[in-house]
């Protein structure tokens, strides 16, 4: 890769518009990008006009959309560099001095961060390559080692005394007989289908689930019914939306 | 066996049958020395350790003391101790080299440097245990501080923080103005 001469004088020509064809790594953040362009470039991180990165900024993040929980932070940079590239566009207006206390984001601070940003990206990088590549290891605590250690031996009598304490604890009284009922099991429905089935031949579901009592019934209801489709005894079949929905009995029912 | 040899083999004796990480007081205090004779014996234990290019090293962190395994024979330890870590992804990595560089250090501090919301790479550190809360920021919302941990060290075969390769200058000056910003900015 040739790399593209900047030339000061030529503030009008915008290195960053020229066509790159460059296949960035993905970037974990705003800084990244930004410091992913500049050195595919092969520029300078620390004398590249930032303003000459707009562009390049702005587009690439027009064609490769970031995720929407981190765009805000995205157009943060973008904002300041086309800020930068603004002031550069307007002649003869002095980039305006930073009040006191107010965080003026010039040129300066950004290029502070991204060195400030480089360094440490690198510094991952080679955390990255040492990963676990020679890993140290220590001593896995066994199961003897205790928390604590009662320093002087413990008499006898106090777990005599424990144990005293203990049988004086009454029994705990038996749970009570169950009080929830079971009103309704599949079994139960099952054998109610089959005795309608094998009455009439075939059934409206609608009518069936009329006769039942509470939600439980009607679920199990539905329920045995799936398990006759399953165990191919009956057949449902339904015309229309919403309308009457018929079961019919299917020959060798008997057979369970 | 010298006097110092006999205080050196305790201290290596003691912290092989400690389940955890000693400070050096509490050691000093088991081998009826003032704190900074153990400081010097464990030190040049450390020192012997290494030099004798022992399967053993002395692990130090935030005044504690560790016996662990040297970096040298963690490749082939590994085998044995079958663990599989998942790798850190290069935003995990990151976050952990500022906590790693500029700690103790807060969230704040992790996303002004990466310019993005760092959040959920922080949890997943606290997760695996790379890096702790050690304590508050006395700045408004008292933010948590965060260190690097002893799994950090053992993960990354470092002895103490001291090995980790140094930041390029141009970069130690940037943060150490960083650092003077963060303290005018409050």
């Amino acid at each position: 890769m040739q790399p593209i001469p900047i030339e000061p004088e030529a503030a009008g020509e915008p290195v960053a518009t020229a066509p790159f064809e460059v296949r960035l790594e993905v970037y974990s953040g705003p800084l990244d990008l930004l410091l992913q362009l500049i050195e595919s470039r092969q520029l300078d991180v620390l004398t590249v006009p930032l303003a000459e990165m707009a562009d390049a900024y702005v587009a690439h993040l027009a064609t490769q959309p970031v995720a929407s929980e981190q765009l805000a932070d995205f157009v943060a940079v973008a904002s300041q560099l086309i800020l930068l590239k603004s002031r550069r566009l307007l002649p003869g207006e002095p980039p305006p001095v930073a009040a006191e206390g107010e965080e003026e984001p010039d040129e300066e601070e950004l290029r502070r961060r991204l060195i400030e940003y480089r360094a440490l990206r690198d510094a991952a990088r080679a955390l990255g390559e040492r990963d676990g590549v020679s890993p140290i290891f220590r001593r896995e605590p066994r199961e003897s080692d205790l928390p604590e250690v009662p320093s002087e031996p413990l008499p006898a009598g106090l777990l005599a005394a424990a144990l005293d304490r203990l049988a004086a604890i009454p029994e705990p009284v038996p749970p009570p007989p169950e009080v929830v009922k079971r009103e309704v099991t599949i079994a139960m429905q099952l054998a109610m289908l089959r005795a309608a089935l094998s009455a009439r031949g075939q059934v409206v579901l609608q009518q069936v689930l009329a006769a039942c009592r509470s939600r439980t019934e009607v679920t199990v209801t539905v329920l045995a019914l799936l398990e006759l489709v399953r165990r191919r005894q009956a057949t449902v079949q339904q015309d229309e939306l919403f309308g009457p929905i018929l079961v019919q009995a299917l020959a060798g029912e008997e057979a369970t | 066996m010298t006097v110092a040899q006999e205080l050196g083999a305790f201290f290596e004796a003691l912290l092989f049958i400690a389940e955890r990480p000693l400070t050096t007081p509490e050691m000093a205090h088991l081998a009826g020395v003032p704190a900074v004779q153990a400081e010097a014996s464990l030190a040049a234990l450390a020192e012997d350790l290494e030099e004798d290019r022992r399967g053993l090293r002395l692990q130090r962190h935030d005044g504690m003391w560790q016996l662990v395994t040297a970096p040298e024979v963690g490749e082939r330890l590994a085998a044995y101790g079958a663990r599989e870590e998942a790798r850190l992804s290069p935003a995990a990595l990151e976050a952990l080299a500022v906590v790693a560089y500029r700690q103790p250090c807060t969230r704040g501090d992790v996303e002004r440097v990466r310019g993005v919301d760092s959040d959920y790479v922080i949890r997943s550190l606290l997760h695996r245990r790379l890096i702790a809360e050690i304590g508050r920021r006395d700045t408004p919302g008292r933010p948590a501080l965060f260190a690097t941990t002893f799994t950090f060290l053992e993960r990354f075969g470092l002895t103490s923080l001291d090995d980790l390769p140094p930041l390029s200058t141009e970069a130690a000056a940037a943060t150490a103005l960083a650092t003077m910003v963060d303290a005018d900015g409050g």
